[in-house]
């Protein structure tokens, strides 16, 4: 490829014309024309430039995706802050704060409602409910935080509504009174005012109730927590609450609306739980949305767990320590989807439990609390946590006055913020409905509110790329799982799936592709005609632009169901096919030579065709014996482990290495003698002799790779559950199979490429040397090109690597992590062929799917790269040779 | 095929093999043929060939695996010819009469053996099980397309031949295809002509059909022509008025004026709409006059008007003329009309179409990126690092996964690019995006990307093969290096140019998974170019048949229904890349022939 540039013709021209001019002035100017050296000086640089713009083009695809995916990796932003005084020190009771950041209600002790406007904290009313004239002791509420549950110094429960109103009001309808309070909002009657994109306004205004007392208990209530369940016209409630005398209860009351009068009769029944053990201080309660679990946390350290399903007879399921050594519960609050725990501790440790279902246990449901995550030690104790709504973020406030934002999959602490106000006052922290700020009041009457930015927060390396130990799961593990039905599901991003299956896919493809792939380029390079060649590469490369949609659809609808009816006909040709052409080599060795000569061309060609299409026709005549003999009859069966050993299969994989073993045995210990002996014989009989040898070596490693197999049964090894497990009918098998034909054309061109640019003087050589076209093939071509050969199959591998279609349409696209088979796989190319299109843009699922592009980019970028610096190097050799 | 260069100047002749391969062996054999020991003459040298040296097993393992290869590409080759041929062919209707006493009538369509479980074993009468015994535990089974899904809900019906007492194939059946719900088999149980119930006769049926097709055809051309125009046009007056309030602000004095005149012109078009809703609703009115009642094998009956009937043929009653005149018009169809029934029937013209303009806007594109970089390597560039970085780079794009393209074109060109666009000229349109999502502009483009290295391959090779002597005439004639180019080189290479860029197609319209992304739909409202300014339309999306193949086989209610489209897009897909391939390596193969002795 090296060709001397062309000699620069500008200045030699100038020479000419210089010289010319000096001769025959009178003629027509021999000047080169402005245009022409302009035209040329312009051609060279954009010609350079739209050269170099390749390059340009590799890093510009790279820069865009890292620029995309690196936000992933920023743990957000603090956007603002603001403290307020309200004036009002009272003890909080509880608190909540609307969507949009503009609205929050704190209710004090005695039953002050305060609001006030987030942004600029100016007091918008402030009323009081009716308590009654007691004191709250206890309160708690339900996740979206408008429902809540009052326990009072007297034993009574009032449930209230501390919510808001969002309405949406016509740009037309809008108060003329508008009071700006910030850049957004603007005040008017009570309610805050914000312009949406549409140019209308959005109304946002405080909403109070409080119902009936219902007596529960004598003594004052400490602890509470309520769950709304039933349906909208029968609502009911559930709540536990424990007095001060130790004793925890379970209610319901149904609240059943007259129709005609509009009257609200509520009936309520309680239930004991079992007794907690006497001076036991409780310090929280919890309660399921289900109303089947109730948990209560003791400053002893322990969680009770209760299993209420029988609401009449609740009964004591678990006992647990929650932190190690002695240190006490001092909240405890469920994520959303409450299948995690968290608890925090007296000395500041933060844990999430998940409650599992375990044979074996001795609790009475058979569940179990399990430690799954410790997030990190916040120094001081516990004292509250916030529950984000929409994931899986929380916040907890410490008694120095730390407030620690943290996400519970990915484990990390998002923010570490700091009170204002004086640590020792006891207060209230929330985190915003739209997880994007906290908001926290004191008992002094000081409200915090930060704003954050977390894009997102449930992704960083570690979830991407190590084992996570997610919501319902029995394990930590990789998972892969980015959307769901429900709005408080837990994502799972895990990208090690993907990458086993792309490897997965990438192997099997490999394992049927490059064997035929080096094998047929070596033989078309070397052994036949130029014509058979110049025919067979053209096809090939035909090949390679092949649509790949069209093997995958065929792999999905034609070859997947026919390889699930005729599997055992499949596997047998693994082995009829090499055997067959075995036989037909020895066979061809025992011609005579005269006959094989003849015959050596296109003819031996066909016949190795022939003897293809013969073992193929032998597997699906032999194929069900062959599963009868080896599978007992049904192969299906056998995969899941019901049926049988794993000897059969042992014994078919042991086969080749046995095979191999018993060669290298064999021409080790009487090669030589062998060789001499072959020597000393006619042709024919060498053939004889030869084949005898075969079969004799064959029946030999039959016997050492059953010997082998049994043993390995024997000591208990089963190959099933392992490599080999349940059929399913998109495998990859039938992946492999089908991937490795995409990519035979692809290594085969460029393998024989390389072969034959090997110089002919060395092939030349060699023969005239006495060397067979086999010798010279195996030990002068194959050893000049083999990092060109090598170049191609990391080629092969690049583009089985990236491979989408088929993968897409036959591999089934399970993101499962076992190397079975018979089983399907999800790869990073079908992964984001099948999730992008729906991924939000700029979203996590979005930059997550473009991480794994990413990944895939930079796989197929060293591959590749390796590759050609490899072929530049092999080019530079072979010519040089 | 990226370095075929290499090839072409070492295609020394190789020995061929077999000849050779026994050579060895012959030189051995003449030596011990020769008489042994003449007494004290010289020792005869030992040739070290023998039958391990020739390696024959290795030989036919070699010779296997490319003759399995070979039969491998072959099979499957015919396998899409053969199923792609056969699809339309008119099949012969047969009812089948069970052993149960059920009935069932349909096209065979294929069968196959399998081997009974035991669960179905077990439900078989004596008779049955010996009948499966005595075929050795196996059962042949055919697949019939019962079609007939409003009713049956179900298209396909395996029977096993142990199930069968009878089979017949009754010369009054016919088989219908419908513009909706698939194709139905069964017989005619009468007409209704202008609301009149009349007995079935083959020469009015075949007129009124022929009449309610034309019907059909009408209103289609008014939907999409007139209804087509007037909805195209009310779009453009209320984006004239959201522009106008856009640029002077919504409540402004220019702003109001403009969509006071819309407004009249809305009405106006409002009124036209109406008009030819009218005109629809009157051929429809006439159309449910004329209907025709099917009945099933079952005995119950379907009223469909006739204009739903697009084909329909007396299966067992054809002549061979008459099934040649049935294959060529459903494949008329097929090329020159739109899907229907979810694409698994009907044409697939706008796939073609799609397919076409995205290739060709993607050749524009790549052609002089292609062939510019072959220029910089082959004719600028000195050799040395920075075109060996190069060179990487072109491997790379060469490389890099197609779907990694399609993410880069969906998040750099339609959402950053296109998004931009959209702000900066088609505000009004806002948030619905134009350019801001997928369409074939985008698509082109990422193809452009992905197929630009088999250009800059093939134009190199090209440039390579102008022989020296002609740069070097040039030069000394005294044109500049650029002339030299421009009117010497390039034209010669031309052709070789010419063959990337078909190779770059062929690889372009094969590709699917970046389309996914990128713009491409599996039922596209409008194609991208039509009579409307600016005509073509780049923004919009568009239907590919590689993406037809996906849709149809995997995305359709019944892959089995859809199965012998999909053979034929196949069919189609593949006839159109291997004639651009074949094409190229023609091409290519003169040109090699041309320059093979660059003499003058």
């Amino acid at each position: 490829m090296t060709e001397a540039s062309a000699p620069d013709g500008g200045s030699e021209t100038g020479e000419k014309v210089a010289a010319r001019r000096t001769a025959r002035a009178h003629e027509r100017s021999k000047e080169t024309r402005a245009s022409v050296i302009y035209g040329e000086s312009v051609a060279k640089w954009l010609i350079t430039g739209g050269g170099l713009l390749v390059i340009f083009a590799v890093i510009g695809i790279m820069v865009f995706l890292v620029q995309v995916v690196v936000p992933l990796f920023f743990a957000g932003e603090l956007r603002g802050r603001v403290v307020h005084d309200l004036g009002q020190p009272k003890e909080v009771a509880w608190i909540n704060a609307d969507e949009f950041q503009s609205l929050a209600t704190s209710v004090s002790a005695d039953g002050t409602v305060t609001t006030f406007h987030v942004g600029s904290g100016r007091l918008l009313a402030s009323e009081s409910l009716d308590f009654g004239g007691e004191t709250a002791t206890a309160v708690n509420g339900v996740l979206t935080r408008d429902r809540v549950a009052f326990g009072f110094e007297d034993g009574s429960v009032r449930f209230g509504r501390v919510g808001f109103d969002v309405t949406s009001v016509p740009r037309a309808r809008a108060p003329t009174d508008l009071e700006q309070l910030n850049a957004r909002d603007f005040l008017s009657g009570g309610a805050i005012f914000a312009q949406v994109q549409t140019g209308d306004y959005r109304r946002v205004a405080p909403v109070y109730e409080i119902g009936e007392a219902i007596a529960v208990s004598e003594a004052p209530i400490i602890a509470i927590d309520y769950r709304l369940g039933g349906t909208v016209e029968r609502p009911t409630s559930a709540f536990v609450t424990v007095d001060a005398a130790g004793v925890a209860r379970v209610s319901r009351s149904t609240i059943q609306r007259n129709l005609m009068t509009g009257q609200e009769t509520v009936r309520t029944t309680t239930a004991t739980l079992p007794a907690l053990p006497s001076g036991t201080e409780v310090t929280s309660a919890l309660m399921s949305a289900a109303a089947d679990r109730v948990m209560i946390g003791t400053a002893e350290g322990l969680v009770y767990r209760y299993d209420i399903r029988d609401a009449n007879n609740p009964v004591l399921a678990e006992r647990r320590r929650v932190f190690d050594g002695d240190v006490a519960v001092t909240s405890l609050a469920y994520l959303n989807a409450e299948l995690a725990l968290v608890a925090g501790g007296s000395d500041g440790s933060v844990e999430v439990f998940f409650r599992l279902q375990r044979p074996g246990l001795d609790t009475a449901d058979g569940f179990e609390l399990v430690r799954a995550r410790t997030h990190e030690n916040q120094g001081a104790a516990v004292v509250g946590i916030g529950v984000a709504q929409r994931d899986k973020t929380f916040v907890t406030l410490d008694d120095a006055g730390g407030v620690w934002v943290r996400h519970s999959t990915s484990d990390q602490t998002l923010f570490k913020l700091e009170r204002d106000g004086d640590p020792s006052i006891p207060g209230q922290v929330m985190l915003f409905p739209r997880t994007d700020g906290v908001l926290l009041v004191d008992d002094a009457g000081r409200a915090e509110a930060w704003a954050y930015d977390t894009p997102h927060p449930e992704v960083t390396l570690g979830v991407l790329f190590s084992r996570v130990w997610y919501e319902g799961y029995d394990s930590p593990g990789f998972t892969w799982q980015s959307t769901s039905g429900t709005d408080v599901f837990e994502p799972k991003y895990s990208l090690v799936p993907l990458i086993f299956g792309t490897l997965k896919a990438t192997f099997y493809a490999m394992l049927f592709g490059v064997p035929i792939a080096l094998m047929a380029a070596i033989y078309t390079s070397e052994f036949v005609h130029r014509r058979v060649r110049a025919t067979v590469k053209p096809v090939m490369e035909m090949m390679e632009s092949l649509p790949t949609v069209v093997l995958g659809f065929l792999a999905a609808l034609v070859l997947a169901p026919l390889v699930e009816e005729w599997i055992a006909a499949v596997l047998l040709v693994f082995i009829a096919l090499p055997m067959g052409l075995m036989i037909g080599a020895h066979l061809w060795q025992m011609l005579p030579l005269r006959t094989a000569l003849r015959l050596g061309g296109i003819p031996k060609f066909l016949f190795m065709g022939a003897v293809i299409l013969l073992s193929g026709l032998f597997s699906y005549q032999v194929g069900p014996a062959f599963e009868d003999l080896l599978f007992y009859g049904d192969f299906k069966q056998w995969t899941t482990g019901r049926i049988g050993t794993g000897t059969p299969f042992l014994f078919l994989i042991g086969l080749p290495l046995s095979f191999l073993l018993v060669s290298w045995a064999f021409s080790r210990r009487y090669g030589h003698h062998y060789r001499e002996r072959l020597r000393a014989l006619e042709k024919q009989s060498a053939g004889r002799l030869d084949f005898l040898r075969w079969i004799a070596m064959l029946a030999a490693a039959m016997l050492v790779s059953y010997v082998f197999a049994s043993a390995l049964t024997l000591i208990g090894y089963d190959p099933r559950g392992n490599v080999i497990d349940s059929y399913q009918q998109r495998n990859a098998l039938v992946v492999g199979f089908v991937m490795a034909f995409a990519v035979i054309p692809n290594i085969y061109t460029l393998a024989e490429d390389a072969l034959n640019s090997v110089p002919a003087h060395l092939r030349a050589g060699s023969l005239a040397s006495g060397a067979t076209p086999w010798q010279t093939a195996m030990w002068v071509i194959l050893p000049t090109a083999a990092s060109g050969v090598f170049s191609a199959v990391m080629i092969g591998m690049g583009r089985a690597v990236g491979e989408t279609m088929i993968v897409v349409m036959a591999a089934g696209n399970t993101p499962i992590m076992e190397w079975n088979v018979f089983s399907g796989l999800r790869t990073l190319s079908a992964n984001i062929a099948i999730e992008l299109p729906e991924a939000v843009k700029d979203g996590t699922n979005y930059r997550t799917l473009f991480l794994a592009a990413l990944t895939l980019f930079l796989m197929t970028f060293v591959i590749n790269t390796v590759a050609e610096l490899i072929r530049q190097r092999f080019r530079k050799r072979a010519f040089q040779l | 095929m990226t370095d075929s260069s290499i090839t072409m100047r070492t295609s020394a002749d190789i020995p061929a093999s077999g000849a050779a391969g026994l050579a060895g062996v012959a030189a051995k054999e003449a030596v011990a043929a020769k008489p042994g020991g003449k007494g004290g003459g010289r020792r005869v040298r030992s040739f070290t060939a023998d039958v391990s040296a020739v390696g024959e097993p290795a030989l036919w393992a070699f010779g296997g695996a490319l003759a399995l290869g070979i039969i491998l590409i072959a099979g499957f080759l015919f396998m899409i010819f053969y199923n792609g041929m056969v699809t339309f062919w008119p099949k012969p209707i047969e009812v089948v009469t069970m052993r149960d006493g059920a009935v069932v009538a349909g096209e065979p369509t294929r069968s196959g053996t399998y081997r009974p479980g035991d669960n179905v074993l077990a439900r078989m009468t004596e008779e049955q099980r010996d009948f499966v015994e005595e075929n050795g535990g196996f059962s042949t089974r055919t697949l019939y397309r019962t079609a007939n899904f409003d009713l049956y809900g179900d298209d396909f019906r395996w029977v096993s031949d142990f199930e069968v007492a009878d089979v017949q194939q009754p010369t009054d059946f016919y088989f219908f295809e419908r513009q909706e719900w698939g194709p139905f088999v069964g017989r005619v149980a009468g007409l209704v002509i202008d609301d009149a119930a009349i007995a079935y006769d083959s020469a009015i049926m075949q007129r009124e059909q022929r009449a309610a097709r034309a019907r059909f055809a009408a209103i289609r051309g008014i939907e999409q022509g007139e209804i087509g125009r007037i909805n195209y046009r009310l779009e453009q007056e209320r984006l004239s008025i959201r522009r106008a309030q856009l640029r002077h602000g919504s409540g402004s004095a220019e702003a109001l004026a403009t969509a006071e005149a819309a407004n009249a012109r809305i009405a106006e078009l409002n009124a036209e709409f109406a008009a030819q809703q009218q005109r629809v609703a009157d051929i429809r009115t006439i159309d449910r006059r004329n209907r025709v009642i099917l009945e099933e094998i079952g005995g119950r009956t379907k009223d469909t008007e006739l204009s739903q009937i697009v084909r329909y043929y007396p299966a067992n009653e054809l002549s061979i003329l008459d099934k040649i005149g049935i294959y060529f018009s459903r494949w008329g169809e097929f090329l020159t009309t739109e899907p229907r029934e979810a694409n698994t029937q009907g044409g697939v013209l706008p796939a073609i179409f799609g397919t076409v303009a995205m290739t060709l806007i993607m050749v524009v594109v790549v052609a002089p990126f292609g062939v510019v970089t072959a220029l910089y390597l082959r004719e600028y560039a000195r050799q040395g690092r920075l075109v060996s970085i190069v060179r990487i780079s072109v491997n790379n794009l060469a490389g890099v996964p197609s779907i990694v393209y399609g993410v880069f074109g969906l998040g750099f060109f339609a959402y950053t690019m296109g998004a931009s666009i959209d702000q900066l000229f088609y505000p009004e349109r806002l948030p619905s995006p134009t350019f801001g999502t997928g369409g074939i502009l985008w698509a082109s483009l990422t193809l452009a990307l992905l197929t630009v290295p088999v250009v800059i391959v093939a134009s190199e090779e090209a440039l390579a093969s102008v022989p020296r002597s002609m740069r070097e005439g040039s030069l000394a004639c005294g044109a500049s290096k650029w002339q030299t180019i421009r009117y010497v080189v390039l034209p010669k290479a031309m052709p070789g140019i010419m063959t990337g860029l078909i190779l770059a197609m062929a690889r372009g319209a094969g590709e699917v998974a970046p389309l996914m992304l990128v713009g491409v739909v599996k039922l596209a409202p409008a194609l991208p170019v039509d009579g409307f300014f600016p005509y073509i339309h780049l923004e919009r999306s568009f239907m590919h048949l590689g993406f037809h193949i996906f849709d149809v086989g995997f995305q359709s209610r019944n892959s089995e229904a859809g199965k012998p489209m999909v053979f034929v897009t196949t069919l189609l897909l593949l006839a159109l890349i291997v004639i651009m391939n074949s094409t190229a390596i023609y091409v290519r193969n003169r040109l090699k022939r041309k320059y093979a002795s660059g003499q003058f």
